[in-house]
């Protein structure tokens, strides 16, 4: 029966998943080709301002960029002519598209291969020492990944500029701006793939202990085989479950490094797409989101490729036991790491709500932390532990909102990969910004809009994995024995299914908590989100970003909350499950 | 292992590959830490946006590298100076004739009144029209090899000014593309010629020996266009560059004293109020708003002490201001907070600002402490400029923290009083209309003696002062990372000059 249900599939997945990938491609590019339509905000204007900053808007310049652009013409005669082909001028330089999007593509694809290799290394770094246990089978206690908490909740933006600072200016080891040669690769890389690195290695590190308790793992052992072998072979077996979360993780930062490219003056495509958004330049826009698209369909084909490679016929032929938790213990300090850091954010809370947070000294300017003000004071004198306080509570909740909507919907979307697979492939590569422009477009400022625009992107990484996951699960020898006894969908879902997905999802939802936080406070410059001057914490990080060197403890305060926040969650959850877990086996 | 070793070999192998993929620069790339062989390293702020073209934002390029020059230039007092033009005379109201003298442009051809009359019909006819243009007809004829006639349809007394905007430097035929594209590389006729452009991201110029004014003392220039302050502050304090321009006031104290040059800037960072708006049409509550607002406490806070409190519209930057200044009187008596309160009648005060200049947010945080101790209730909306211009032209804020250039491309000061305050100006986002203004800046438009255009000038700044549609908050200072071992770089207050003849490394 397994053979019989193998094959057929495949080909109608294929056909179907190409045409979800053209559809959904086709709409993203539709609805950026409205942009200036649909945000009301008149298109001449943005790009008279983007050519000339001093110009004065008269009627007759504007009317005459509105005839230059063929503005008039609406939005359907420009899409069909930038369909047929031609990828036109820039509206504002009225250079041709293709050299300038291919050059920035170009160096942002080699930007993303240097992430690459540090988002490898430092994964094969944080999974080294449960691998080299786990393959010696002395694998005793969980590890709930703290160190990968910690290091995937800093702010890419902030590590740029203190590498900037400390190995660009202080020490000089590489040169801090630029893009001329590998030596200028070497910061932005690890900048950009430190915290994703840390993802990965932290989702690798959670899969990886239930490989080396099966029962091959056991026989190899038994038998003497090197642990090599076995660590070799639990590699294989848990990263196909992982590689779908290099596309929104690594290959995303293509188009999605906008903060770090500026800090190096790199001439990527994130820049370049969110220059022509803000100026409403359509046709550089329209290619870039183009160049965006094909990449992630590319990359979600090679992944799908790579997942294959490596399970092979036993996924074909429904061979695939389901990988499951073994019953570690987690380390008895966890629960100490857990309590503190919660104790540690309820002080921030209550000591910081019964402080002003918006009371401004410009005499008590960037004052180190002290008796009087714990933790410094910002820019403006204002009291920083006070606005960590206020925004504690708002921050955190918007953000667990944000994500819990997100991982939902990927979930619920993971469980129709026929479906969703191009959507996700499609919107995975998506900066947050271009979903935070069309959202403004519709709705104006407003205080949800950072919100819904994050969750309109971020359900991809929930997606892919529950797909990838629910795939080897489904091909499972226990689940065609469960639906040879007669279960029905909703059994297997509820008892199978289901249970093998939502601990690998949480842990992804919680390892991306911070990244939320920050890209949520990124929207801002849109009007979307709470306006200054709510204390809010990925905005106190960036309204302090400037004075790192000058105060560093305007962005350690946030910077530490964050971490501290992440690892509660992290900590936290797994003391949470382990508990739970041991009293329903009690 | 196996997989990741086969990542690892993948990128590492296709690196090579991509390698190619850098901002190339065949000689940059090699020579990055010389600066030995008399070459000046430039990190500017604005990247080019239309390839240098003089009919956009890059045109101030051109006069900050010495590529391209007009026919006048303005003078330190802000007067016009000789330039291509070595004399000129006003034969009428509408009539001047400007003789040129012996120079050639950068591709060896001669800067002839053909050129020049070229030069000018082009921009009279780009598409979209520079800005010095917009409120004069310009038509230039050649009366002979070096002489060139300008007439203007109405009385115009600031033409030798409007002429050194660097929109109407004049180029070598050679850059007026039939499309209408402009491109100065190797067509000015300054010492510099730009020699490369490569992108948004670097440009090579070298020195043009054929210069009529004599050889320049820096071999060239290797320019790099760095938006992002503190990476321009970084580039210098690493020594990539030599002259880095704009230091953010959070980064200039990082900068050594020796390094940091501050230089009065022509920038007015001002609370304008909406006098269309239901809030601020009650002159009261302006005046209430007049009392409280102090834009001294910026200064040494927000701005870093790179900033001069407000003396009227115009700062230090314009020289003859103090000399000039009128007296405002006749202004409304402010509400107490009391009255504010119940004038306001739990009415908003929606408080606008922009995020591309960083300092004013921030100002915008200490504005609205301010303003709420004098009885306001307030809600700031902060966003990207071209997020919300159209909103502001349209008048939907209650107050606006904005900073602006006082003297614009021409160099005289009406043309922004003009704009910014008449009742038919384009850029009136305080809505004023007050007859009183209109006519003391038309008495000013329509002065041709230079000190008593002046003198109006400053009557019609107190006029609008008198309204109270405009508070003064801070005179903006330019920081300029230069360093230490490079001389004669120029402060400019109106940024159009940085590197001429005499600048170059000791």
């Amino acid at each position: 029966m397994t053979v019989t249900h193998s094959n057929a599939p495949a080909r109608p997945f294929r056909w179907r998943a190409g045409a979800g990938r053209v559809l959904a491609g086709a709409a993203l590019l539709t609805a950026v080709g409205v942009l200036p339509w649909l945000s009301g905000a008149d298109p001449a204007l943005t790009v008279l301002r983007a050519r000339s900053a001093d110009q004065d808007p008269t009627p007759e310049q504007l009317v005459a960029v509105r005839e230059q652009l063929g503005l008039d013409e609406g939005p359907v005669a420009h899409l069909v002519r930038w369909l047929g082909g031609d990828a036109g001028a820039s509206w504002v330089s009225g250079e041709a598209v293709l050299p300038q999007v291919t050059a920035a593509l170009s160096v942002s694809l080699t930007l993303m291969l240097g992430a690459l290799v540090v988002t490898l290394l430092v994964a094969a770094l944080l999974c080294a020492r449960t691998v080299f246990l786990g393959s010696r089978r002395r694998l005793g206690r969980d590890r709930a990944g703290t160190a990968a908490a910690v290091l995937a909740a800093l702010p890419k933006f902030l590590l740029a500029s203190l590498l900037a600072t400390v190995c660009g200016v202080w020490w000089g080891w590489f040169p801090s701006s630029g893009w001329e040669g590998p030596q200028w690769m070497v910061l932005p890389s690890l900048a950009l793939g430190i915290p994703s690195g840390a993802m990965i290695g932290g989702l690798l590190g959670q899969s990886l202990p239930a490989a080396f308790h099966e029962p091959w793992a056991q026989t190899a052992y038994a038998s003497g085989m090197p642990p090599s072998y076995t660590a070799r072979n639990a590699l294989r077996r848990t990263l196909p479950g992982v590689l779908p979360q290099f596309l929104p993780t690594v290959v995303a930062l293509v188009g999605g490094a906008v903060a770090v490219e500026k800090i190096f003056n790199i001439p990527g495509l994130g820049r370049l797409a969110l220059d022509a958004a803000v100026a409403q330049d359509l046709p550089v826009l329209q290619t870039s989101t183009l160049a965006l698209v094909l990449l992630g369909v590319a990359a979600g084909v090679l992944v799908r490729a790579l997942r294959h490679g490596l399970l092979g016929r036993p996924l074909r032929d429904g061979a695939l036991p389901g990988l499951h938790q073994p019953e570690l213990a987690p380390r008895r300090s966890l629960r100490w790491v857990a309590g503190a850091c919660a104790l540690a954010l309820l002080a921030l809370g209550t000591a910081g709500l019964l402080r002003d947070p918006l009371h401004v000294d410009t005499a008590a300017r960037l004052l180190p932390p002290s008796v009087a003000h714990p933790l410094g004071t910002d820019s403006l004198g204002r009291d920083l532990l006070a606005r960590l306080g206020h925004g504690a509570l708002r921050t955190a909740g918007v953000a667990f909102a944000v994500t819990a909507v997100s991982a939902v919907a990927g979930l619920l979307l993971g469980l129709v990969p026929r479906a969703s697979a191009g959507l996700t492939e499609v919107v995975a590569t998506l900066p947050a910004v271009l979903a935070g422009l069309l959202v403004a477009g519709v709705t104006g400022p407003s205080v949800w809009g950072a919100a819904g625009a994050v969750c309109l992107v971020g359900w991809t990484p929930y997606a892919a994995q529950t797909a990838a996951l629910l795939e080897q699960e489904r091909a499972g020898g226990h689940v065609a024995a469960a639906v040879s006894l007669g279960a029905g969908r909703a059994h297997l879902l509820r008892r199978h299914l289901l249970p093998a997905v939502v601990p690998a999802l949480l842990r992804n939802a919680l390892l991306r908590l911070p990244t939320t936080v920050l890209v949520l406070a990124s929207l801002g410059f849109l009007g979307l989100g709470e306006q200054p001057p709510t204390p809010e914490w990925g905005r106190l990080l960036s309204e302090n970003q400037p004075y790192v060197e000058l105060a560093p403890w305007t962005v350690l305060g946030p910077a530490g909350a964050l971490v501290v926040l992440a690892v509660l969650a992290v900590s936290g959850s797994t003391v949470l499950a382990n508990s739970a877990s041991r009293r329903t086996g009690e | 292992m196996r997989t990741p070793s086969r990542g690892l070999i993948a990128a590492l192998a296709l690196t090579p590959l991509l390698a190619g993929c850098f901002a190339q620069s065949e000689d940059g790339g090699t020579d990055a830490g010389a600066g030995t062989n008399g070459r000046l390293r430039i990190a500017l702020a604005v990247p080019p946006v239309q390839a240098l073209s003089p009919y956009s934002n890059d045109a101030t390029v051109l006069s900050k590298l010495s590529v391209a020059e007009g026919l006048t230039a303005l003078s330190k007092d802000g007067t016009a100076e000789p330039a291509l033009a070595e004399s000129w005379t006003r034969k009428n109201d509408t009539t001047w004739t400007f003789e040129l003298r012996k120079a050639t442009f950068q591709d060896g051809t001669d800067v002839t009144a053909e050129s020049v009359v070229n030069a000018l019909e082009k921009a009279d006819a780009a598409e979209t029209k520079p800005r010095v243009l917009s409120d004069v007809t310009l038509t230039a004829k050649a009366e002979d090899a070096d002489t060139v006639t300008l007439t203007t349809k109405s009385a115009d007394p600031v033409l030798p000014l409007r002429l050194a905007s660097p929109a109407l430097a004049i180029l070598a035929a050679k850059a007026y593309a039939a499309n209408g594209t402009v491109s100065p590389v190797g067509a000015g006729s300054g010492p510099f010629e730009i020699t490369r452009l490569n992108g948004k991201t670097k440009a090579t110029l070298n020195r043009f020996d054929g210069y009529w004014g004599g050889r320049a003392k820096a071999a060239g220039i290797d320019v790099t266009w760095i938006a992002d302050g503190t990476a321009r502050a970084n580039a210098l304090r690493g020594g990539d560059v030599d002259v880095a321009e704009w230091i953010p006031t959070a980064q200039a104290k990082l900068l050594g004293q020796d390094t940091r040059h501050e230089v009065p800037s022509v920038r007015t960072d001002s609370l304008i109020l909406n006098t269309g708006s239901s809030l601020f049409t009650d002159e009261a509550l302006r005046a209430a708003a007049r009392e409280t607002v102090d834009g001294s406490a910026l200064v040494d806070s927000v701005f870093g002490g790179y900033a001069d409190p407000a003396q009227g519209l115009f700062g230090p930057a314009v020289s003859w201001a103090a000399d000039d200044r009128v007296e405002v009187t006749g202004r409304a008596a402010a509400a107490t907070a009391a009255q504010v309160k119940t004038k306001t009648k739990g009415r908003t005060l929606r408080l606008a600002t922009y995020t591309n200049r960083t300092e004013l947010p921030e100002a915008a945080s200490v504005l609205q402490q301010q303003l709420e101790k004098a009885g306001f209730t307030v809600k700031q909306d902060v966003r990207e400029y071209t997020q919300m211009e159209a909103d502001l032209l349209a008048g939907k804020y209650d107050a606006l923290v904005f900073s602006r250039v006082t003297l614009l491309d021409t160099g005289d000061a009406v043309a922004y009083l003009a704009s910014d305050y008449m009742s038919d100006g384009v850029y009136n986002i305080a809505g004023l209309k007050d007859p009183a203004v209109d006519k003391a800046v038309k008495a000013a438009a329509s002065e041709g003696d230079t000190e008593e255009r002046r003198k109006k000038i400053m009557r019609a700044e107190a006029e609008i002062l008198r309204t109270d549609a405009v508070l003064p908050l801070v005179h903006e200072q330019a920081v300029q990372g230069i360093a230490t071992d490079v001389e004669g770089v120029i402060l400019d207050p109106l940024e159009r000059s940085l590197v001429d003849l005499d600048t170059r490394l000791k």
